[in-house]
């Protein structure tokens, strides 16, 4: 009795304390007003990180399996990929979320009253060059989508949805948006180059305004010149072809803004070592001069996977490693410094192979950008050379026969047999099956492919050698092919091959797949030239064929081991479909233009389909 | 004890013969077959890959999306619907005829026949497949129906399966620079693995038409 006396007394004694605190009317510790970020400097500004973490989409380098569904590289891991088609929403981006957070964030940096003049004016610059691009990737995926100006949407139960609902604009006023947005930020935007190159600048929105121009010249231009030109009844789709000339001034008045700019440079600090110098000029940031606008990266938190997953087996600091690796198709794409045909010689005329001294002795004189983008076998890595043998190769009855191991196994006399990082055509995991690794934006920092750190190096995104090949491009198409050499060879000769006496529309093609392999140039240049489906062509190759890019081509190095003969201890090489990607690409007309989403219709009734949806 | 048996009987029976059909549609039943023809044959198509694509449609709902209705490789096409009205269409630029969207009202009640009539750019006739050692030897006639039309490739196209297009074979050549008319060319095979070790074969001609998505087959020719 007394004990429950007590409890009863305890409990209204509690109670009474707990009344009062008012434990429900909590302000949100997650969600923030709009006064709150926009009364603060520092808020802003970590609301506009947040945009420039949300917009890499398409090809880029924390997702490694999207270079090897085009013709750069291949996959390495586990078995083959049966991919053929390109998937109908392949990079397809609709983000009218992203938007419409753009929109209201420069509506509360308008409406601040803790911001100078000049700090708002960036911040307005940046938001809208983040919303340009933004369109940019959506119009290069689907043509025209409904543009929105500034308007941020508010939906209250019971109004009418349809004042919300706006119809495609055309491919070509969309471009022409994005071009007029770049023009009018520009001057917003700081002219010096930012840290890392993280921040957009003046220099940013102009290399957009170029890209978008020659993107939509070249539409206008190529896709009128086929036989069934793709378009759709509102102009959705497809750009009249007398717009090209048009576009191309822009660009080419754009691209020269930035060349003559100062600010950036086609990075020469390594002349005697131009391999280096490549590779420095993309994959180190420090005082780095080349690149206008990246995707940064940034120990801790902040980073990616590339390097982890696609380190050399014999260099990886953790069990990840081998994921994919370059193809033949791109390595033969290089020329040769003073010889354009890029093929690697592996056979005599007469059909017997060519013996080197060493694997790298079959990749002498080529292009030294050939050096900074892919590691081919016998190349340095950190110091050490990768190490490329498939197996060793012996002479059986006048044939040459194959022996192999599994990976880094040596034979009775201690002479490996197959190399800890392949090539093989098993289906192992982390060993290789193409015969190169990635070497362009391979991180060389110590810990850099650990689980634990992953990588800091960037994605760059624009920077001055396109604008070089903008320029020259564009120049081309106005027939003005004076100035289109002089800029094609201001980019060769920074990667030291000779300079070219005439441009033809095929060079450009050329010179951008290697001066911008891996850099998601490829797919999309590909589509506004309206080639991908002559390239990709779903033909198959059961043997080597030269410049085809529909069947991955592999490369694989063999030491001779083989007593008593004369070649013992030289290496030759084999080329042949990689076995990780038996099926040729095959691109589809109705890949040029992804499917607009039934979703999206049944939302808003305004949106026309795609041709070939 | 007897009667609460009963009722555990009777309760299961009940639940048994129940349960099934209360809250559910009957599946369809009726079946739309069809071809797709010119002057009342059937053209021979891709017939993987979902290459060639109908679209039917059904109005009277406030969403709607079409039901996709694949073509074979012979040209016809079958699908199991509930009765109604429907309207079917070709897929927009897709085949390899000219693209003409006419629509074809179909009164679904119980199965029923169509045909959907499309203009080809060419037609393939007469075809002669044989094969002599490695040697794939092809005779056959393209007609040009459509007088602007020109011929990009003509492939010869030869399969393990009778599944034979540009996409499934183990063995393809492409002629180009090709006018209308019988044409009599060759493929050889010697040194082709799949093909020394296939047991049956398979062969077909395609002619792809310039700016078509797809091209147009000939029938298909058991060779082995």
């Amino acid at each position: 009795m007394k004990i429950k006396n007590i409890f009863i007394a305890l409990a209204i004694i509690l109670f009474s304390f707990n009344n009062c605190a008012d434990f429900l009317e909590r302000e949100p510790d997650t969600i923030l007003s709009d006064d709150q970020i926009f009364g603060d400097p520092i808020m802003i500004k970590s609301v506009l990180s947040n945009f420039y973490g949300r917009i890499t989409w398409g090809q880029h380098i924390d997702d490694s399996y999207t270079y090897t569904i085009l013709d750069e590289a291949s996959r390495s891991d586990g078995g083959p990929d049966t991919r053929q088609d390109f998937e109908n929403d392949r990079w397809r981006v609709y983000n009218y979320t992203l938007l419409r957070d753009l929109n209201q964030f420069l509506k509360g940096v308008h409406e601040s009253t803790v911001l100078d003049d000049e700090t708002r004016a960036q911040l307005d610059g940046e938001a809208r060059f983040v919303r340009a691009w933004l369109y940019f990737n959506m119009v290069r995926g689907m043509g025209g989508m409904p543009i929105i100006g500034d308007e941020v949407f508010e939906y209250t139960p019971g109004m009418d949805v349809t004042t919300l609902q706006y119809p495609r604009s055309t491919e070509a006023q969309l471009y022409d948006y994005i071009i007029s947005e770049c023009e009018a930020i520009k001057n917003f935007l700081p002219t010096d180059p930012s840290t890392n190159a993280a921040r957009a600048t003046k220099w940013a929105a102009v290399m957009l305004k170029a890209r978008a121009a020659v993107y939509a010249g070249s539409i206008a231009n190529y896709n009128n010149k086929m036989t069934a030109p793709i378009r759709t009844a509102g102009e959705e789709v497809g750009i009249p072809a007398n717009l090209a000339e048009g576009y191309y001034e822009t660009a080419l008045l754009a691209a020269e803004e930035v060349i003559t700019s100062g600010k950036y440079e086609l990075q020469l600090t390594k002349p005697d070592d131009r391999g280096r110098n490549f590779y420095e000029a993309l994959s180190v940031k420090d005082n780095n001069k080349e690149v206008i606008w990246a995707r940064d990266y940034k120990y801790p938190g902040q980073t990616n996977g590339f390097t982890q997953s696609n380190i050399p087996a014999s260099h990886a600091e953790d069990i990840d490693r081998a994921y994919a690796g370059p193809i033949l198709n791109l390595v033969e794409d290089f020329e040769y410094i003073t010889d354009r045909n890029g093929q690697i010689r592996t056979k005599e005329a007469n059909g017997d192979y060519i013996y080197y001294d060493n694997p790298q002795d079959a990749f002498a004189n080529k292009d030294p950008r050939l050096w900074g983008t892919v590691i081919y076998p016998g190349a340095d890595f950190k110091g050490t050379t990768v190490v490329l043998q498939a197996g060793q190769k012996y002479l059986e009855g006048g044939e040459w026969k194959i022996r192999t191991s599994e990976p880094g196994q040596t034979d009775a006399n201690d002479i490996l047999i197959t190399s800890v990082n392949g090539p093989t055509t098993t289906n192992n995991q982390f060993v290789n099956k193409s015969g190169f690794f990635f070497r362009k934006f391979m991180d060389e920092t110590p810990k850099a492919s650990t689980r634990g750190r992953r990588s800091e190096m960037w994605f760059p995104r624009f920077r001055i050698a396109e604008a070089y090949l903008i320029a020259s491009e564009a120049a081309f198409e106005l027939g003005q092919s004076g100035e289109a050499l002089t800029y094609i060879n201001a980019v060769r000769d920074r990667a030291g091959i000779q300079e070219l006496t005439a441009v033809t529309f095929n060079d450009i093609v050329r010179e951008r797949r290697v001066e911008f392999a891996f850099e998601d140039h490829r797919y999309w240049d590909l589509k506004r030239w309206r080639l991908a489906h002559q390239l990709w062509n779903g033909v198959g190759q059961n043997e080597y064929v030269n410049q085809q890019y529909a069947q991955q081509m592999a490369l694989f190095p063999y030491l001779i081991n083989d007593p008593g003969n004369p070649n013992q201890g030289k290496w030759v090489f084999d080329k042949f479909p990689t076995h990780m990607s038996p099926y040729p690409r095959r691109f589809e007309m109705r890949n040029y233009y992804n499917f607009i989403d039934q979703g999206w219709i049944n939302n808003n009734p305004k949106l026309v389909k795609n041709p070939y949806q | 004890m007897r009667l609460y048996k009963y009722f555990l009987i009777i309760t299961t029976v009940a639940m048994i013969l129940i349960a099934c059909g209360f809250d559910n549609y009957d599946a369809p039943e009726s079946v739309l077959q069809g071809k797709v023809t010119y002057d009342g044959e059937a053209l021979g198509v891709r017939g993987t890959g979902e290459a060639i694509q109908l679209q039917l449609y059904q109005d009277g709902y406030e969403l709607r999306d079409h039901i996709p209705v694949y073509v074979k490789q012979d040209g016809t096409f079958q699908a199991t619907l509930f009765d109604g009205e429907y309207k079917l269409v070709t897929r927009n630029q897709n085949g390899p005829w000219v693209n003409a969207r006419d629509t074809v009202v179909i009164n679904l009640q119980g199965s029923t026949n169509v045909e959907v009539k499309v203009t080809p750019y060419f037609t393939i006739s007469d075809e002669s497949l044989t094969l002599s050692g490695s040697v794939l030897n092809a005779t056959f006639d393209v007609t040009q129906i459509v007088s602007t039309a020109e011929i990009d490739y003509v492939s010869l196209l030869v399969s393990k399966t009778a599944f034979v297009d540009d996409v499934s074979n183990i063995a393809r050549k492409d002629f180009q620079d090709l006018q209308a008319g019988t044409l009599t060319l060759s493929m050889d095979m010697a040194g082709n693995n799949e093909f020394t070790s296939a047991k049956y074969l398979f062969a077909r001609v395609g002619v792809r038409t310039i700016g078509a998505d797809q091209a147009i087959y000939s029938k298909i020719v058991q060779l082995k």
